[in-house]
């Protein structure tokens, strides 16, 4: 029985893999292969590392693949069951458990100290790279939540508040006064009724995770209500972007509000300033995610993006010394710049800093000003969690567009919550 | 082929069956193997994995009907989706049919460039399926988009209608009534095949026009309209790229444009449920069988063959 299952298992993969599988050539001794998820800058720094690592390393040849975050997974999880895994993939996060869980990746730990020199890592990114005890995720830069703001429209609305310290009621003020003083061609902000992001910060200054220790929902029906109150109350004064921009779901940075210029704030991550400055016409600025008045923090600083070696790599020692010139090499991590986030590495962090740019010298700034504002990094997400995101951004949909109470749409979020995190287990 | 070969007889016929084909099947091989490793075999492992969970990784673990009984029971985007689907097949069919036959009709005509127009009205087919044209089709009905500034001329306030779930789902029928191409060909083939001279003699007779549709071309057209028909239905059941792409791959907003297919995928390739999306699978298959079938059982009553004795 077990055989003819694997055969089975066999015939499907052979179809599903046969495409990649076509493309691997006969033998190479010291071949590895670099999987990335990317965009155009990103892109062309990497394969500049890649030059200059083979340059190095005669001996190994580096092949570099990559692809858009939208078909990122799709094309792993095909890998992973064609048993074809590139030597080095990036991680995200909110997959690195799942993929830990379902045995793809190997852990790192008996190369730490002997040929990967991480020894003045900060400790919090290594810590976001640990699943049960073991390191299995390198971290290549970390980030944290950001409101992005139109630097200009503040300054010509007269809004004047500390950016670090302020509340959900400073954030409304700043949407009235913005909306106002440009007679509604500037809205305040983007509506982030569907953003659950920011919703995970609203929980955590309710005083919860989003996720409890034992990986199911903790967030409640109220939490989620309010959250979502808060939004609505904001829309019926008009002073948030229309409802039919709100619905479009992870629009490109170039179609947010602050890119296009009609409206003044939005929600991002901090690695991301680089991109959105390339595409808005006005200088921008980086605030904190609003804090509620006596709550708990709600914002967190969590590794962007991490290098985790697969389980089917043939060549973990190359492939090792790849990794580790990623995180200390000074030729290599002057090319990366902070382009992938915030180095975890002190020694790497002071070698930039006299090359930064102007947006780089503002997200060095805003991470040394949230340094003590933040809270801890909560648990990696639980299977399903890519499921829950969709679902809250379903259900929200309703919301926004007035087709679901508030309450009602909160009952059924947590309910479907549950139940997608309880399925996937 | 030569019948009731007894079985003294077998021996020597297997040998001439073998002599006569072995060539075919000889050519047919790589179309054979393709056949047998990339349909057969996947389509059956999807049977045996709808019984199971299988997240692509660890070996599938059988789970009886589970998957099923999830489905039938507890799995409120399922029934969506069904309803989403059927929605769609009810409406874009019968509109993309009656788009198809009346351009065909028009056609019909015995034009001299008439080449060129089959050409121009067929492009949108040819380019229907890419991923191009929905994203076009995004723009247009957009709240921005150019649907809007047009209707903006004659003063009416456009809706935001690829955002709004009331109307998103049309936007896509719209998209299906415009690639109505490649039945209109086999309109067009078929309303040459009817015979000039029963016009003919209804002009004499004084029939008009709509009679003369409804009594003349209608009847003797039906084989091609249920071949249209039964084709269409079974497209449009598996409608995927353009509701992938204007739906954002989920199927929003709202699921609204949640298809079937679309479902399905996001349940394969997004949650990695392999064996809950091989049940969904089958069931489609077994629901594009059961129409088919009804269109089937259903034609002796309106589709008459012209060799055909009554």
């Amino acid at each position: 029985m077990e055989l003819t299952r694997r055969r089975l298992l066999g015939a499907v993969g052979a179809g599903v893999a046969a495409s990649a599988l076509s493309a691997v050539p006969a033998k190479a001794a010291t071949r590895i292969r670099h999987y990335w998820w990317g965009n155009p800058e990103r892109d062309k720094r990497t394969f500049a590392v890649i030059e200059t690592f083979q340059k190095a390393n005669a001996g190994i040849e580096v092949s570099g693949e990559t692809i858009g975050w939208g078909d990122y997974w799709t094309k792993m999880a095909t890998q992973t069951a064609g048993r074809n895994m590139a030597d080095l993939v990036q991680m995200d996060y909110r997959y690195l458990f799942e993929y830990v869980r379902r045995g793809a990746l190997k852990p790192l730990d008996e190369y730490v100290g002997k040929s990967l020199m991480i020894k003045d890592f900060d400790q919090g990114p290594i810590a976001g790279g640990m699943v049960d005890g073991k390191l299995y995720a390198l971290n290549i830069g970390s980030n944290s939540q950001v409101i992005v703001h139109n630097t200009r429209v503040f300054k010509e609305a007269g809004v004047d508040v500390d950016l670090i310290n302020w509340t959900w009621d400073d954030f409304a003020r700043a949407c009235e006064q913005i909306t106002a003083k440009s007679d509604g061609k500037v809205k305040g902000s983007d509506d982030l009724s569907l953003m659950i992001e920011t919703f995970e910060s609203w929980v955590r200054q309710n005083g919860r995770e989003f996720y409890g220790a034992d990986g199911k929902v903790a967030a409640t029906v109220d939490d989620v209500a309010s959250y979502w109150q808060m939004w609505a109350n904001l829309r019926k004064k008009d002073v948030v972007r229309s409802k039919d921009k709100t619905v479009i779901l992870d629009p490109p940075i170039a179609e947010s509000g602050v890119a296009v210029g009609d409206t003044a704030m939005s929600h991002y991550w901090s690695n991301q300033l680089v991109g959105i400055q390339a595409v808005a016409k006005d200088k921008i600025g980086a605030a904190m995610v609003p804090h509620k008045k006596g709550g708990k923090p709600g914002q967190f600083i969590k590794p962007s993006m991490f290098m985790s070696l697969s389980r089917d790599t043939k060549d973990p020692e190359s492939a090792i010394k790849y990794m580790n010139a990623w995180v200390t090499d000074p030729a290599i991590t002057k090319i990366l710049g902070l382009e992938r986030g915030i180095p975890a590495s002190k020694a790497v962090r002071d070698a930039l800093a006299p090359g930064l740019n102007e947006t780089e010298k503002l997200s060095v700034a805003y991470f040394d000003a949230i340094q003590s504002k933040v809270g801890a990094l909560p648990l990696p997400a639980p299977k399903g969690a890519g499921e829950v995101r969709d679902a809250f951004m379903r259900i929200g949909t309703s919301v926004v567009l007035d087709r679901a109470k508030v309450k009602d749409a909160a009952e059924q979020f947590i309910a479907d919550a549950s139940d997608i995190v309880e399925r996937a287990q | 082929m030569s019948r009731g070969s007894t079985s003294p007889l077998k021996a020597s016929f297997m040998r001439r069956f073998i002599a006569r084909n072995a060539p075919a099947y000889a050519f047919l091989t790589p179309w054979l193997l393709g056949f047998f490793l990339l349909a057969l075999g996947p389509i059956l492992a999807s049977l045996y994995l709808s019984f199971t969970r299988y997240d692509m990784v660890n070996a599938p673990k059988w789970v009886g009907l589970a998957n099923y009984e999830y489905m039938f029971t507890r799995d409120r985007r399922f029934w969506k989706a069904l309803n989403v689907t059927f929605t769609y097949v009810a409406l874009a069919v019968p509109a993309r049919l009656i788009m198809a036959l009346g351009v065909a009709m028009l056609l019909d005509k015995g034009l001299r460039t008439i080449g060129l127009y089959r050409a121009i009205f067929y492009l949108p087919s040819l380019l229907g399926a890419s991923i191009a044209i929905a994203i076009l089709w995004r723009q247009l009905f957009a709240a921005d988009g150019v649907v809007n500034a047009v209707l903006g001329y004659f003063g009416i306030q456009g809706a935001a209608w690829i955002t709004n779930p009331d109307t998103s789902l049309y936007t896509l029928v719209v998209l299906a009534m415009w690639q109505f191409g490649s039945p209109m060909l086999i309109f067009l083939a078929g309303l040459r095949g009817i015979p000039k001279d029963l016009y003919e003699a209804a002009e004499i007779d004084g029939t008009p026009k709509w009679r003369q549709f409804t009594r003349i071309t209608l009847p003797l057209l039906a084989p091609v309209i249920f071949f249209n028909l039964v084709l269409q239905t079974i497209e449009a059941f598996k409608t995927f790229s353009s509701a992938f792409i204007i739906s954002n791959g989920t199927g929003a907003p709202a699921d609204s444009l949640l298809f079937y297919t679309v479902y399905l995928f996001n349940e394969a390739f997004k949650f990695f449920r392999m064996g809950y999306a091989s049940a969904l699978a089958w069931v489609l298959l077994i629901i594009i069988a059961i129409f088919t079938a009804i269109s089937f059982l259903t034609s002796k009553y309106w589709v008459h063959y012209e060799n055909e004795r009554d």
